[in-house]
C-alpha cells in the first residue's frame, strides 16, 4: 500500500500482509512526532506528485534490493507527540536486503517527495527546514547503499 | 503587465487568445500567498513573469521567493503539471492553457 492519509494504520496488519512467500525478514520503519517542546505537528503534501514519487521509490527499492513487499504510508494533517508520521514496511528473503531497502526508501523520501512539516508551539509555529531541494541528491553525510548486489 | 487578471467566473473575462492557469503554493509560501489561484494569462507569458505578477502584491511573499536582485532564491522549487522546471528555465518556459504551476520551498517529509 502506498498512501498519503490523515488516519493512522494498523502496523501489525501490515507486517502480517508483508510476509509473502519466501520472506525471511520484515523491517518496519516508524517515524513518530518527537517531543521537541511542541504542541502538535502539521503536515502538508502536494499529494498527486507525492504519491507518484512514493510509488516510484517503492518500485526502485523493490528492484534494487529484491524486496518482496513494500508499504509506505505518510500521514498528513495535525499530529500530536508520539503519533506515527511515516510507516515503511518491507519484506525480503534476507535481512541485508530488507534493512537496505527500508533505509533507501526513507532517504529517498527525505530527498525529494513534496511533503512539509510545521512544528506548532505555544508561541506559534515553525516550518521544519528541508534538507534538500527536490531531487538534488544525497548530502555527503548520508552513506551510500552498498553491499547488496 | 499585459494579460493577467484574477479569475472571475461572473465575468466573461477570457478572450479567445487568453489561457487559464492555476498557481499552487505550498508550506510557508502557501501561508503567505494563498493557493489554488486561477488566473487568465496572455499567450506567451513566461513562468517567471506570471509568478512575479502574482507574488509582487505581497512584499513578504515576494521576499520569500525572490532575492534582492529579483531572481528566484536558489532553494525555490518550480513544477509544471507535476514535473520540475529548473529556475534557470523559468524565464523561457511559456505558460500554456490548463497548466498547473507549483511553487514550494525545500521538502521536509519523512
Amino acid at each position: 500500500m502506498i498512501a498519503i492519509q490523515t488516519s493512522d494504520v494498523d502496523i501489525g496488519a501490515l507486517i502480517y500482509a508483508a510476509k509473502k512467500h519466501g520472506t525471511g525478514a520484515v523491517v518496519v520503519f516508524d517515524g513518530v512526532v518527537r517531543d521537541d517542546d511542541i504542541t502538535e505537528m502539521e503536515l502538508e503534501a502536494y499529494e498527486d506528485v507525492a504519491i507518484r514519487e512514493l510509488e516510484k521509490i517503492a518500485r526502485d527499492a523493490t528492484e534494487q534490493f529484491r524486496l518482496l513487499h513494500v508499504d509506505i504510508i505518510h500521514r498528513i494533517g495535525r499530529l500530536t507527540v508520539g503519533e506515527n508520521i511515516l510507516i515503511i514496511v518491507v519484506s525480503a528473503g534476507h535481512r541485508p536486503e530488507a534493512y537496505a531497502g527500508s533505509r533507501y526508501i526513507i532517504e529517498e523520501i527525505k530527498k525529494g517527495v513534496p511533503i512539509w512539516k510545521k512544528e506548532l508551539t505555544k508561541d506559534g509555529g515553525r516550518w521544519v527546514p528541508g534538507e534538500h531541494g527536490h531531487g538534488k541528491g544525497l548530502p555527503e553525510s548520508i552513506p551510500k547503499f552498498s553491499g547488496i548486489e | 503587465m499585459r494579460g493577467l487578471r484574477w479569475h472571475d467566473t461572473t465575468e466573461n473575462a477570457k478572450g479567445d487568445e487568453e489561457v487559464t492557469a492555476k498557481i499552487r503554493f505550498f508550506a510557508r509560501f502557501r501561508e503567505l500567498l494563498g493557493t489554488d489561484i486561477m488566473t487568465d494569462v496572455a499567450p506567451g507569458m513566461m513562468f517567471t513573469s506570471l509568478i512575479t505578477t502574482i507574488v509582487q502584491k505581497n512584499p513578504e511573499g515576494y521576499a520569500a521567493i525572490f532575492d534582492e536582485n529579483d531572481a528566484f532564491h536558489e532553494f525555490v522549487i518550480l513544477m509544471k503539471n507535476g514535473k520540475r522546471v529548473e529556475i534557470g528555465d523559468a524565464a523561457k518556459t511559456p505558460v500554456m492553457d490548463g497548466d498547473e504551476i507549483a511553487v514550494f520551498p525545500p521538502v521536509a517529509g519523512g
